[in-house]
């Protein structure tokens, strides 16, 4: 799923595999590590978001492009 | 039935009667073969047969023609094309089989066949079986069976798509599983139809729209159960090729547990049903939620190591430093101290000097004191508000005057002031 940043559940949980290994490497300066803390913890925040507050979206491929459409009752 | 025997033959007409009468009635033979056709097609309209086959032909028309036979006789078969078509596989001479038809005559020659419209193999599911394998032995041939084409799947994909039929249980099921584990996703699907003529070709370029749209991280391809008859479309080559040359991965979801499909074998994994196709596509996101609970403590740890880290270093730079400036420092205090001391004498010289310059000032500005002049014996006169009177006019006859002189004044009285001339 995409958010307003454009990024998506995989591409953050990547990004936070990257920066725990950073910071648990330590060979970076200080300020870097507060940086990536935070940017950890905010990647963190919304991921629990995402995946606790996401509607699943169904949609139809309609042509021989990538247009779809929903796709209706498929719902519960 | 025509043209229909006007009389029927006296059998004991020729024991009294030895000589050849004018027959009654004469048959053509295309009206008796055409009488004895629609005898059997009547007759023998639906009957199974069973039996060995034998010289299995496929003429150019696309029709089969073919024997069946057991050890004492053999009948001649024929299979029109459009039966055939639906045949999974051409039988082997010598395979036993069971065919369904219709008894006729093939009335230009006189001969009487079995019109066959289904064939089966004997034994589990026959002919299909035999289809099956032989497809999987040229997939395999060509190496799309390697174990090392499997691609892995993405571990949290965003968008999964599914080809399936938009009518089937199967895609109710898929949506139930990822709207439970992994509702963040975003789901594509393309219809198909999954069985019945052409659904092969239609299933295969489902799949190639889907996986080619860049659309989807990966696809579910899945049917809900039913017979191998039902599950084919899933054995024929086009799928398995559409499979091998998607462009994500698939995960195959057919029929049952126990239905393998060359679609199966061909995928980058293999669940057994729909429902555990979609689990194979995305992670359970309670899971997730708990390993993401696991690294906020790590975060914390690893930016606490980090600023311990650092503030040894710090430490151990500021020591430096201070070792470095004790370093520059130490030859140069003692110039200092020379120089400070060195300044203070100078000052101390100057302070010296002020005070006897002071010393001689004083001396010259006492000279000019009045007092000096009172001492060498001469007086002034002062009126009553101190003033210095200098000139006769200042003086009024009776008025009293002070005379200041060296030690002290002398109070007096103007009698008489006269002007020099």
């Amino acid at each position: 799923m995409k958010d307003q940043e454009g990024s998506t559940l995989e591409a953050r949980l990547q990004r936070l595999d990257q920066i725990v290994a950073t910071l648990e490497g330590g060979d970076i300066e200080l300020e870097k590590g507060l940086a990536l803390f935070e940017e950890g913890i905010r990647l963190i925040r919304e991921s629990e978001k995402l995946i606790s507050q996401a509607e699943l979206r169904v949609e139809e491929l309609i042509g021989p492009g990538p247009e779809t459409r929903a796709l209706e009752g498929t719902g519960e | 039935m025509s043209p229909s025997p006007r009389t029927e033959p006296d059998l004991f007409s020729t024991v009294s009667e030895p000589a050849q009468p004018e027959p009654a009635a004469v048959w053509s033979v295309s009206e008796v073969n055409h009488a004895a056709r629609t005898f059997l097609e009547q007759r023998f309209a639906d009957i199974w047969v069973g039996g060995e086959v034998g010289s299995w032909t496929r003429a150019r028309s696309g029709h089969r023609y073919f024997t069946l036979k057991d050890e004492d006789a053999q009948v001649r078969c024929v299979m029109w094309r459009r039966d055939a078509e639906r045949l999974p596989a051409e039988p082997e001479d010598g395979m036993k089989v069971r065919a369904l038809g219709m008894l006729t005559v093939y009335q230009a020659r006189g001969e009487y066949q079995l019109s066959v419209r289904r064939l089966e193999g004997e034994g589990e599911e026959g002919l299909w079986r035999l289809a099956f394998e032989r497809i999987r032995g040229r997939l395999d041939a060509e190496g799309l069976l390697d174990p090392a084409r499997k691609r892995a799947v993405p571990r949290f994909p965003a968008t999964v798509g599914i080809v399936t039929s938009l009518e089937g249980a199967a895609l109710h099921d898929v949506l139930t599983v990822i709207r439970r584990r992994a509702p963040w996703t975003r789901v594509i699907v393309r219809g198909s139809r999954v069985q019945g003529e052409g659904s092969a070709l239609e299933i295969a370029l489902a799949i190639k729209a889907l996986g080619g749209s860049g659309a989807v991280e990966v696809l579910i391809l899945s049917r809900g159960g039913g017979s191998i008859e039902d599950l084919w479309a899933f054995n024929e080559e086009p799928v398995a090729r559409a499979i091998a040359e998607c462009a994500v991965p698939v995960i195959s979801g057919v029929g049952h547990e126990i239905d393998v499909t060359i679609a199966d074998l061909i995928a980058d994994v293999r669940a057994p049903t729909p429902s555990a196709a979609a689990e194979a596509a995305v992670r359970d996101g309670s899971t997730l939620l708990e390993a993401l609970e696991g690294v906020r403590p790590r975060l914390i740890r690893g930016l606490t190591q980090l600023s311990d880290r650092r503030k040894v270093q710090l430490q151990q730079t500021f020591i430096r430093k201070v070792r470095a400036m004790h370093g520059l420092i130490g030859p140069r205090q003692v110039i200092l101290e020379r120089r400070s001391s060195e300044l203070a004498s100078a000052m101390g010289r100057v302070g010296r000097h002020c005070r006897d310059r002071l010393g001689s000032l004083a001396s010259r500005v006492e000279a000019l004191s009045p007092l000096a002049t009172l001492r060498r014996g001469y007086a002034v006169p002062l009126d009553e508000q101190a003033r210095v009177l200098r000139s006769v006019a200042q003086f009024q006859d009776g008025e009293v005057f002070e005379l200041r002189v060296v030690d002290g004044s002398v109070r007096c009285e103007t009698i008489q002031a006269s002007q020099e001339a």
